[in-house]
């Protein structure tokens, strides 16, 4: 018969415990929690800006969408790393038409956008 | 896991063990029951040990598959479910208890997997009695070891409540198993776990029969 991997007895019950806890520990959230994940319409009007970092030897593509609205809230993501700073420029470009609702890129964000006051 | 034919040969094994004991039985025999030749049963097994140890094969890993079920879900119904895989268990492998010293002399390595579920089946309960007592559906260990002593209990029950039946010639029968077993936990209720006790587990228990 094979050898088979075994746990000692002392183990396994520290396991259960850990087991047993978790019906404790774990409480039930509220579902106001996840509400940054239903909260997303926004997303859909976005300016979608794209950004080039260089990191570790690679561009970085990050592309951040802000809603015009209210140009403070904003997402940033990462979506790929690029060796070649053309090619990733390329791929930024092409990203960043894919994203946005608007692909002619006439949502835009500018400094009037905040209304600042400069009083 | 084995398929067509093999599995066919392991069926009709565990049926001739459970009929007429693991001594008892030869290869022809298992042979007629799966409907081959001894000469096809010899290409899958070369010989009676051979099968013995792929029918235990099977029979650990069902048994690993019912301890996996611990704490499904919070509640009574976890241990009712499990009680029912045990019972389905026994009863399909009960020639094993018959035959306990036959293996232990000729099975050392199985018997020694085998004592590791045991101990593994134990502690399972007495987590179980832990964590009913955590949440308020047994009364605290009225006495040192006394938890213990139930635990060891309730595996005896699970384990020969099929032999002893047998024994006095009752009949085998899911619902007077599972009796047997809560009866031996009843006594340690809370208000609270005869509550839950009467709405989740008594219209089963008497339900059933």
């Amino acid at each position: 018969m094979r050898s088979k991997f075994s746990l000692s007895k002392e183990v396994y019950a520290q396991m259960l415990d850990a087991l047993n806890n978790l019906y404790f520990s774990d409480k039930l959230g509220f579902s106001t929690d996840l509400k940054f994940i239903a909260d997303d319409f926004w997303l859909g009007d976005t300016a979608v800006i794209e950004q080039l970092h260089l990191r570790k030897g690679m561009w970085e593509i990050h592309l951040i969408f802000a809603y015009p609205a209210a140009p403070t809230r904003f997402l940033k993501r990462r979506i790929t790393a690029h060796a070649n700073s053309k090619r990733a420029e390329q791929m930024a470009f092409y990203m960043r038409r894919l994203a946005a609702k608007d692909q002619r890129g006439t949502i835009t964000i500018t400094i009037d956008n905040f209304n600042l006051s400069l009083n | 896991m084995p398929t067509g034919t093999k599995q066919r040969i392991l069926e009709a094994a565990v049926l001739l063990f459970n009929r007429e004991g693991l001594a008892n039985v030869r290869l022809q025999q298992i042979a007629d029951e799966t409907g081959i030749s001894v000469g096809n049963l010899a290409y899958h097994f070369k010989n009676k040990e051979a099968i013995v140890v792929e029918v235990y094969e099977s029979l650990f890993e069902e048994l690993k598959q019912i301890l996996s079920t611990y704490l499904s879900h919070p509640s009574l119904n976890d241990f009712d479910e499990q009680l029912s895989r045990y019972y389905a268990f026994f009863r399909k492998y009960r020639f094993y208890l018959i035959d306990l010293f036959e293996i232990e002399r000729s099975f050392p390595d199985i018997i020694a997997q085998w004592h590791e579920f045991v101990g593994k089946m134990i502690i399972q309960i007495r987590r179980r009695i832990d964590y009913s007592i955590n949440r308020g559906i047994m009364v605290p260990e009225p006495n040192k070891g006394l938890y213990d002593t139930l635990a060891d209990n309730t595996w005896m029950t699970i384990a020969f409540w099929i032999p002893q039946q047998v024994l006095k010639g009752m009949p085998l029968d899911e619902v007077t198993f599972k009796s047997a077993l809560w009866a031996q936990f009843q006594p340690y209720f809370t208000d609270k776990g005869w509550e839950e006790f009467s709405d989740t587990i008594t219209p089963l228990v008497v339900g059933g029969k």
